[in-house]
């Protein structure tokens, strides 16, 4: 009994249960699912295929990216699935499948593997691979969003994708898989009808009771409709209810930190009030709610400590305001996570947490002197 | 019963506590094994040159090892017998230390002493040299020597004192059992305490998960204005000193500094009732209640153990280990350390023996940090362990003292929540041997 062997590790020797990677990971897919149901229901089949092609592009680029460097094939851990539906999220219901492939290739294997991995990355990779896109020459084939409900008169289960219409420079076309033209209505998004200069007052004051129908009388999407999700848009996004509720379970779960989405929809909404903007109907069109709980949360690319949190998420409310504002772009939630990804490691290095009992209270961290004197010690 | 809205400190978690399989047990005297044991250095200090060699007779509570130095403390033989010899052996933290090693005598006399003076007419110089004579340590788990507590610095009072009775640890219930055994005799500790260093006020802080524990020290403290008992949030770590301090009075110890600070002096419960010994019957520490529990042992039990008993000794008297037990643990589960055989003596520190079956024990291969930030949300001293760790992977060891890694005490709440399993409290230890390297 006595010559038993016993495990000698460092202490702790408890572990909280149910506190791993898998978890959260599988969390997140938890709480996207009303979304999917939601862009499942609005869409129809199409997103699925893309979600499919999606998770199985994830999937590979991580085996081989592994495989080239050397390192353990870890999708146990549930990351690249995240990786793939969040992307997924990202783009319009009809992108051809074969451009998803390439997006999601570029989220895993560079935004993420290349870096060095889960943990390692500095951008949010669904993000890096969604603009990657937007700024490549596949950008057209993801501009063009749909009517909601197109299926109704292609199908629910017809696969739809944009493609380039030969006849005319520019122009796209809306094809089955065999590449026979089909008739989709396309519509713009509320955001980038916003960006077409009608003021918003009419949605404020318009007749349409919440909800009734899905445009207003002057023609743009009701609070209510975009509420729910009958709103042109990216798969994920559309459903701000869907989004909500799967939101409330992470932060029950306590996998995503409040304060990002607080601060970041907080500042958000404050600058579409004092510039006289309507912000409920900016807070429920485009990204932004996609953006607040599942994107600028994501934990390896956001700060650590509470305060740089709060500056962080206050910055990105910040910039996505602004881009909405005074820039061309209708909508620019990606780009302004993306900015405050790669401060994100600036601000965890030099905005200080006071410590348990720390009398003289200091905003910056100061390396302490024999690290400042002796800097061969200092390898970085 | 709530266990919650009591006066409890920011941070920390709630792991689950399994008081339950020994909280019920009496203290019983564990068995006499065929060897003694006793290391010389069991403190936190400078380690004691051994008064005796092999061959000589001891007797029960004569000093067998003593230092010059001050922060140091005596220890005592905790049997009657002979000195079979003095060599190193391998102590509960793995490393090696001399030790006294003796042969009990088969018969086991009753422990005979005397006060040095009426309890009445002791002097706050007389209980410092008490404490000192009696080798008294901090028996909740870190072992710091008491007299040198008791000796604060002159332009620092003391008005508070403290009886840490939180017993935060998961498992551990020998405080929990000593309270509800000799409540008496841990008012008369707390009240010397006070007296040594001229303290108006005494509070027994005690978790939320031993309400007749408080019940009876409540009852017990009646009719005595300056001592209180409150009632404490169960959360780990409650117990850490400067947490318990700043629960109970809202005072904060700054980073880097003694409870003195802010004129509060931290006890231990067994300390306190072994002060009240040592003052009374001049019974030096040698021996002290243990726990030894979890789902790795058969009987879980509470025992009153001579310093020097080998675990083995305690854990065949609990029943044996179950099949499938793979970790014994030296204290309790989230500080203590885990044993690779069952052979290194109890020593005044040792609060409990924890054996844990592989329903209990989740060792995994360690995950790149994934910035999660957990740690830093249940860091009771507001550190950033995610960046310890980081700053010693790259040997910044300027940045691991920037990140904290001098403020921390180890209490292992990071790891415990740690998705990616990081062995935090390890990084933590390496970068204060280096740190104290660098600045020598």
């Amino acid at each position: 009994m006595a010559e038993k062997k016993t495990l000698k590790t460092v202490s702790p020797h408890l572990h909280e249960e149910g506190q791993t990677i898998e978890r959260a990971m599988k969390d997140v897919l938890i709480a996207l699912v009303p979304a999917a149901i939601a862009a499942l229901i609005v869409y129809g089949m199409n997103v699925v295929y893309i979600f499919a092609v999606s998770m199985i592009t994830a999937a590979l680029s991580e085996i081989v990216m592994r495989k080239i460097f050397k390192r353990k094939v870890t999708l146990g851990d549930m990351s690249a699935m995240v990786t793939a539906v969040l992307f997924a999220f990202l783009l319009p219901p009809t992108t051809p499948l074969w451009v998803v492939a390439i997006g999601c290739f570029i989220s895993v294997a560079i935004g993420k593997e290349l870096f060095g991995g889960l943990g390692k990355n500095i951008f949010n990779p669904a993000l890096f691979g969604r603009v990657a896109i937007m700024l490549s020459p596949l950008w057209i084939y993801t501009a063009k969003f749909p009517k909601p409900f197109f299926w109704k008169s292609v199908g629910f289960f017809t696969p739809i994708s944009v493609g380039i219409d030969e006849t005319v420079a520019g122009r796209v076309v809306y094809q089955t898989l065999a590449g026979n033209p089909v008739n989709v209505v396309t519509s713009a998004t509320p955001l980038s009808l916003l960006k077409s200069g009608k003021m918003l007052t009419n949605v404020v004051t318009g007749p349409t009771p919440v909800g009734a129908t899905w445009v207003t009388s002057s023609g743009k999407p009701s609070l209510g409709s975009l509420f729910l999700g009958t709103q042109a848009g990216s798969i994920g996004e559309i459903s701000i209810l869907a989004l909500l509720i799967g939101a409330i379970y992470l932060l029950y779960k306590r996998t995503i930190d409040w304060r990002i989405p607080a601060g970041m929809i907080g500042m958000f909404f404050f600058i579409m009030l004092v510039t006289w903007n309507h912000p409920l109907y900016q807070l429920f069109s485009g990204g932004l709610v996609l953006g607040a709980f599942y994107m600028a949360t994501d934990w390896t690319t956001s700060p650590v400590s509470k305060r740089a949190k709060w500056i962080y998420a206050f910055g990105i409310g910040l910039f996505v305001a602004l881009i909405r504002l005074v820039s061309p772009l209708p909508e620019g939630v990606a780009i302004a996570i993306l900015h405050w990804n790669v401060l994100t490691l600036l601000l965890d290095r030099y905005i200080a947490e006071p410590k348990f009992g720390q009398v003289k209270k200091s905003w910056f961290n100061k390396l302490p002197s024999y690290a400042k004197t002796a800097p061969a010690q200092e390898k970085s | 019963m709530s266990t919650k809205g009591y006066k409890t400190f920011k941070g920390g978690i709630h792991p689950p506590y399994f008081k339950e399989l020994a909280c019920g047990k009496p203290i019983t005297p564990a068995p006499l094994p065929d060897e003694i044991r006793i290391p010389m250095s069991q403190h936190v200090g400078a380690p004691n040159e051994p008064l005796v060699s092999a061959g000589d007779r001891v007797e029960v509570g004569q000093k067998i090892g003593e230092s010059q130095a001050f922060i140091s403390a005596p220890v005592h033989s905790s049997v009657s017998g002979t000195v079979k010899s003095v060599e190193e052996i391998t102590v509960f933290t793995g490393a090696k230390a001399k030790a006294v090693i003796i042969t009990p005598d088969a018969e086991q006399p009753a422990f005979s002493g005397s006060p040095a003076k009426p309890v009445g007419d002791l002097t706050p110089e007389d209980l410092r040299k008490i404490a000192r004579d009696a080798g008294l340590v901090g028996m909740g788990g870190a072992a710091f020597p008491t007299h040198v507590k008791l000796t604060p610095p002159k332009d620092k009072p003391i008005d508070t004192v403290i009886i840490n009775a939180c017993e935060c640890e998961p498992f551990l219930t020998c405080d929990h059992r000593t309270m509800l055994e000799r409540p008496e005799d841990l008012i008369e500790g707390l009240l010397l305490l006070m007296k040594a260093v001229e303290a108006k006020r005494g509070i027994i802080g005690i978790e939320a998960n031993k309400m007749d524990a408080v019940e009876l020290m409540q009852r017990k403290a009646s009719g005595k204005a300056e001592l209180s008992v409150e009632i404490l949030d169960v959360k780990y770590p409650e117990g850490a000193e400067k947490q318990l301090i700043f629960a109970l009075t809202g005072r904060k110890v700054p980073p880097g500094k003694l409870p003195s600070e802010v004129g509060c002096l931290v006890q231990n419960v067994g300390t306190a009732v072994a002060l009240y010994e040592a003052a009374t019957i001049g019974k030096p520490l040698y021996e002290r209640v243990v726990t030894v529990t979890g789902n790795g042992v058969k009987t879980p039990s509470n025992f009153l153990v001579k310093v020097g008993t080998p675990v083995s000794t305690l854990i065949e008297a609990a029943g044996g280990l179950v099949e499938g037990t793979e970790k014994v643990i030296m204290g309790g589960p989230m500080t203590g350390w885990a044993q690779a055989d069952l052979n290194a003596p109890v020593v005044k520190g040792t609060s409990g023996i924890v054996a844990l079956t592989a329903e209990l024990v989740d060792v995994r291969e360690e995950h790149a940090c994934v910035r999660c930030g957990k740690c830093v949300d249940v860091c009771p001293m507001f550190l950033m362990p995610n960046f310890i760790v980081d700053a010693v992977k790259k040997e910044e060891w300027g940045k691991a003292e920037m990140w904290g890694a001098l403020d921390c005490f180890e209490c292992g709440c990071c790891s415990y929540t740690c998705p990616a399993y990081i062995p935090h409290v390890e990084y933590v230890r390496k970068a204060k041997a280096e740190i104290s390297a660098l600045k020598k």
